[in-house]
């Protein structure tokens, strides 16, 4: 058995005296009460000690309650104050008389009658005034005392500490009394000291501190975990501006120009314009009437100053778009994760901006199998085992897909939309391959994952969330997130 | 997106087969079931998908997709030898006018609700709301031929939908529900659009309003159908819609006479296309003949021509098909989404990450090695978070939106730093010390780029803290770096300095001016630190501009 040194002190002193207060041992061993206390606590948990704690109760006189003890009770002041009767308009003038009036009453000591007071010789004194004589006495007294306010009553823990048989065979043994250290020093430890020093133990019950590592936000870990596997998978990735031209975000992607996502209400249009590119011609023809392709087009007008009007982009295809266009040849194989805004009024399930990812393939021969292909294996590696394909619509893509991975609790959950893109947004640039192209809104993976509820709380961060948020969790947790 | 209302009642009897067929069926063709309910299924359908708007048009579908009726629709078109006129004056307030006539129907409550329904997801998938077509349909019985589509004086009054009395079309804008809604279409024009009868009766004021007198009831059986619209297109495709959907509810069509020619002519459209184009897109290996059966279930008449071509007849209705692969996309949902083997191809590609990113995650790298917890505001902000709360002077480069959606969200940041200050605010009531740091996008001018910004607040937070940190990831990012005495109000003055790299102000850093703190309900000191990840070498230029 490991005993701390003040264990050990406390014991030799038991040993001694057997029982004892804490403040007595407490000057046998030159320390103060409570810390006594302490060692005998843990004293008691090895079973070398018993602490028995009582709790007295005393009472003393409030300083009301000391006059009354000396001169008696109002009420018996009051009955002394007469003979065997009174006129109660005579007795009310005693100076007791609003105490002492209702307590002679209530106790019987007098009737009234036709004004006049008198005495019923039921006067015998009660349980109040022989406790108030003598408070150690106790019995019922004390409690009509206390509720007069004429004591008080103060409650002391008493603590008592005797040897057990186990602490007193132990004693006996013989204790080292060698002395603890706490902290070790250079010089201990250079000099060789540290040889006959008996270094102070700590105990495990006593919970370690809380520090919290600096840590990357679990929305972000779950950005590099995407990116990862994208660039595990052959990915290239690509970076750009916040701002693109309505042309980029846009017509480029053969979205109309008159395509409700390009109203005021639904994008965040900026006043600032920049020129269309070269070769922009040809993708107003295809919007006009198909170009060279097989498409009629979408008709109607089309507007350069319209496509010069800068957006915050929508989606992270406007990079698509134009990495394409400075790489028409095969083979393209490229991703994005960033931030899109939408002109949405902000809830729990609703921001103007969010992240998203996007990849794209651009190859000789690649078809839409290969694309179920791509999507299966991201969702896969993203540990979404289950993955369903139903048919979508995207403006820029034809066909048009809707994955839909299963999440236990859930159901299957609609997980971002792909397809391949239309001759249309290609053929203006010269590019003569198949592009597959898939996009995902992170935000949705990430309350899964995550467990959210709101997603403000990603970007509105309560620094607990980081804070209590686990670095590493099993990935195939995700399937049954909620 | 549209929702369609689809009653299972009239639905069953449309397609031939019961619910839950259908029910299992519809989200393969293409829609989303949004909610089940006991007589009724409400379902969201695709905007390129305009025919499927109303309980007809689903079933025409559905009867093709469950194999029970393949091929195509055929729609007959007989002349009423009823004309419509078009008022000249119209050609630059709202020029195309589209009509037909639909003789002999009965419309029970849930043929009304279909097409009503149809009516209503049409003005906003096709017409835009309502800008673009607008749709207008009549008892022609109430009403006396030849019809003309006039350019008429604001001032005309007629007896308005749901009201009984005379108003102006000038009140309807300002008076009527319909026309406050809709009266930005028109308001500017001098005269507005009208259609008149021979009498000289009103039938509509489009796209506002009908008039009262031909309102269609369960008693109407014969139809006057008007659609106005600035895209001769798109109200083309709206007739066409809803005749086939009329005619699938028991209409016989009538054509009228416009301009010299009959309208409408529901006349389907021929395409050849390449099974060989087919396959190589979709990844499996079809044949003209298979792939036309495929075409047959999704209501196109389609037959091999050669070797390898399919003709391919295109109902009037479907006026998504504007490309060879549009009628690939159909195939491959009569194919069946889930009977493509998914595969990976052998595109063999090398991952590559952008430097931008690689050395934003470096910094991530390094803020938690320094012992600071990362957090991701939001690009969108506003002057006096980013400005006034700071102390700052607004930078001419800040880039606002133009129809910002609150106060909160007005401008793109230029800084991450007060978004990082103001992140320390919503954490008053957490433990400290508080280290957070944040790396992402600002953009000044019109360019994007990274900045990464840390902040540390504790009672003993001061210059020394902020500076170890400056120098520690100046040191570790390899920018070379000078120190100078800083400017920034956001400091206080004599505890801030600047980073400065080849010339330019690269970083500011130093402790937080008290009135900041105020500003901003903190009652701790805080260092803080922003850099400009342009100053880290190997940044690349200029990819950031539009």
């Amino acid at each position: 058995m490991d005993l701390s040194l003040n264990e050990k002190r406390l014991l030799k002193v038991l040993e001694k005296i057997k029982k004892g207060d804490p403040a007595t041992l407490a000057a046998q061993m030159d320390t103060t009460a409570e810390s006594v206390i302490q060692f005998a606590l843990l004293l008691e948990g090895r079973g070398l000690a018993r602490v028995e704690k009582k709790v007295d109760t005393t009472y003393h006189l409030t300083e009301e309650g000391a006059r009354y003890a000396r001169e008696g009770l109002p009420e018996r002041q009051m009955l002394n104050s007469f003979k065997d009767r009174i006129p109660i308009s005579d007795l009310t003038t005693h100076p007791l008389s609003r105490v002492g009036m209702g307590q002679m009453r209530k106790k019987g000591w007098v009737a009234i009658r036709d004004g006049m007071v008198e005495k019923t010789g039921r006067d015998a004194p009660g349980e109040d005034e022989i406790a108030l004589a003598d408070l150690s006495r106790g019995g019922e007294g004390i409690a009509l005392l206390l509720k007069r306010g004429l004591i008080c009553e103060n409650q002391v823990t008493v603590y008592l500490i005797t040897v057990t048989p186990e602490g007193e065979a132990l004693a006996a043994k013989g204790l080292d009394l060698v002395e603890e250290v706490g902290t070790l020093t250079r010089e201990q430890i250079t000099g060789g000291a540290w040889k006959d020093l008996r270094l102070r133990r700590y105990s495990l019950e006593t919970l370690p501190r809380k520090i919290y590592p600096g840590k990357v936000h679990p929305y972000q870990r779950l950005l590099d975990e995407m990116r990862q596997i994208l660039l595990e998978m052959g990915f290239a990735e690509i970076y750009g501006g916040l701002v693109q031209s309505s042309f980029w975000n846009f017509d480029a992607l053969f979205q109309p120009q008159d395509h409700p996502a390009r109203e005021m209400q639904d994008t965040f249009f900026l006043k600032e314009h920049v020129p269309v590119p070269r070769g922009y011609e040809k993708v107003r023809d295809m919007h006009l009437h198909g170009g060279t392709t097989s498409s009629t087009g979408w008709g109607g007008h089309w507007s350069r100053e319209k496509a010069e009007q800068c957006v915050l982009r929508t989606h992270t295809t406007s990079l698509s778009i134009q990495h394409l266009v400075a790489h028409p040849e095969p083979p393209v194989k490229v991703f994005c994760i960033g931030r899109v805004y939408r002109r949405e009024s902000i809830d729990s399930t609703h921001l103007a901006e969010f992240e998203q990812l996007e990849g794209i393939v651009m190859d000789r021969d690649v078809t839409f199998r290969h694309l179920l292909g791509f999507l299966k294996e991201f969702y896969g590696r993203m540990g979404f085992l289950d993955v369903r394909f139903r048919p979508g619509y995207f403006p820029y893509t034809e066909p048009s897909v809707e994955p839909e991975v299963y999440v236990d609790g859930l159901g299957w959950v609609e997980m971002g939309g792909a397809g391949i893109f239309r001759e249309e947004v290609r053929a203006p640039w010269g590019v003569s391959h198949p592009v597959l192209a898939w996009g995902l809104g992170v935000s949705r993976v990430a309350m899964l994952r995550l467990g959210l509820k709101d997603l403000r709380q990603l970007y509105r961060t309560d620094i607990d969330l980081v804070r209590e948020t686990p670095s590493w969790r099993q990935t195939s947790e995700i399937r049954g997130g909620q | 997106m549209a929702v369609i209302t689809l009653h299972y009642r009239y639905l069953e009897r449309l397609v031939g087969c019961d619910r839950a067929t259908i029910l299992e069926r519809l989200p393969m063709i293409g829609s989303d079931i949004e909610r089940i309910d006991e007589d009724h299924v409400d379902v969201e359908f695709f905007p390129s998908r305009p025919d499927l708007f109303s309980v007809e048009g689903v079933a025409r579908a559905m009867r093709g997709f469950l194999g029970l009726e393949t091929g195509l629709p055929e729609y007959r078109v007989t002349p009423s030898g009823i004309s419509f006129s078009v008022d000249p004056g119209l050609a630059s307030i709202r020029p195309y006018l589209g009509t037909a006539v639909i003789r002999g129907i009965t419309l029970d409550e849930e043929s009304i609700l279909s097409l009503m329904g149809l009516q209503e997801a049409l003005h906003w998938a096709l017409g835009r709301g309502r800008s673009k077509v607008a749709i207008g349909i009549h008892d022609l019985d109430r009403v006396t031929p030849p019809f003309r589509y006039i350019a008429e004086e604001r001032t005309r009054a007629f007896v308005p939908l749901d009201y009984d009395r005379e108003m102006t079309m000038e009140e309807i804008l300002d008076e009527h529900p319909k026309g406050r809604a809709y009266a930005a279409i028109v308001r500017d024009f001098p005269r507005f659009p009208l259609i008149v009868d021979a009498c000289n009766q009103v039938l509509s004021f489009p796209p506002i309003i009908n008039g009262e007198l031909t309102r269609v009831t369960a008693d109407s059986r014969n139809l006057l159908l008007d659609t106005t619209g600035t895209d001769e297109r798109a109200v083309m495709t709206a007739v066409n819609i809803i005749c086939t959907a009329l005619a699938d509810a028991g209409g016989r069509i009538e054509s009228v006479l416009v301009s010299g020619s009959h309208v409408p002519t529901l006349a389907p459209s021929t395409r050849v296309v390449s099974a060989r184009e087919c396959s190589a897109l979709l990844g499996v290996e079809f044949t003209p003949t298979e792939l036309s059966l495929l075409l047959q279930r999704m209501r196109f008449a389609a037959e091999p021509a050669g070797d390898d071509g399919i003709r391919v007849t295109v109902p009037c209705y479907r006026a998504d098909i504007m490309h060879d692969w549009d009628i690939f996309e159909d195939a491959a949902i009569a194919y069946g989404y889930e009977n493509f083997g998914a595969e990976l191809p052998p595109t063999f590609t090398i991952g590559q990450a952008h430097p931008v990113m690689a050395i934003a995650s470096t910094v991530r790298s390094l803020g938690t090695g320094l012992g600071y917890q990362e957090v991701i505001p939001f690009t969108l902000t506003s002057e006096r978070v980013m400005y006034q709360k700071m102390q700052r002077p607004y930078a001419q480069e800040t880039l606002g939106v133009l129809h910002p959606i609150s106060e909160e969200n007005t401008i793109v940041r230029t800084a991450i730093l007060p978004l990082l200050i103001e992140m320390l605010q919503f954490n008053r009531h957490r433990e400290l010390p508080q280290r957070l740091f944040a790396v992402g996008d600002v953009v000044e001018g019109l360019e994007t780029f990274q900045k990464s910004a840390f902040v540390s607040l504790h009672p003993a937070a001061d210059f020394s803290e902020a500076y170890a940190v400056a120098d520690a990831l100046c040191r570790e990012l390899s920018i070379p770096y000078t120190a100078e005495e800083s400017g920034d109000p956001a400091f206080i003055q004599g505890r801030r300095g600047r980073l400065v790299a080849n010339g330019c102000t690269v970083g500011t850093f130093g402790e937080i001016h008290p009135a900041v703190l105020n500003a901003f309900e903190l009652e701790h000191p805080v260092a803080a630190v922003e850099i400009d990840l342009r100053a880290v070498p190997g940044y690349p230029s200029g990819q950031g501009t539009p």
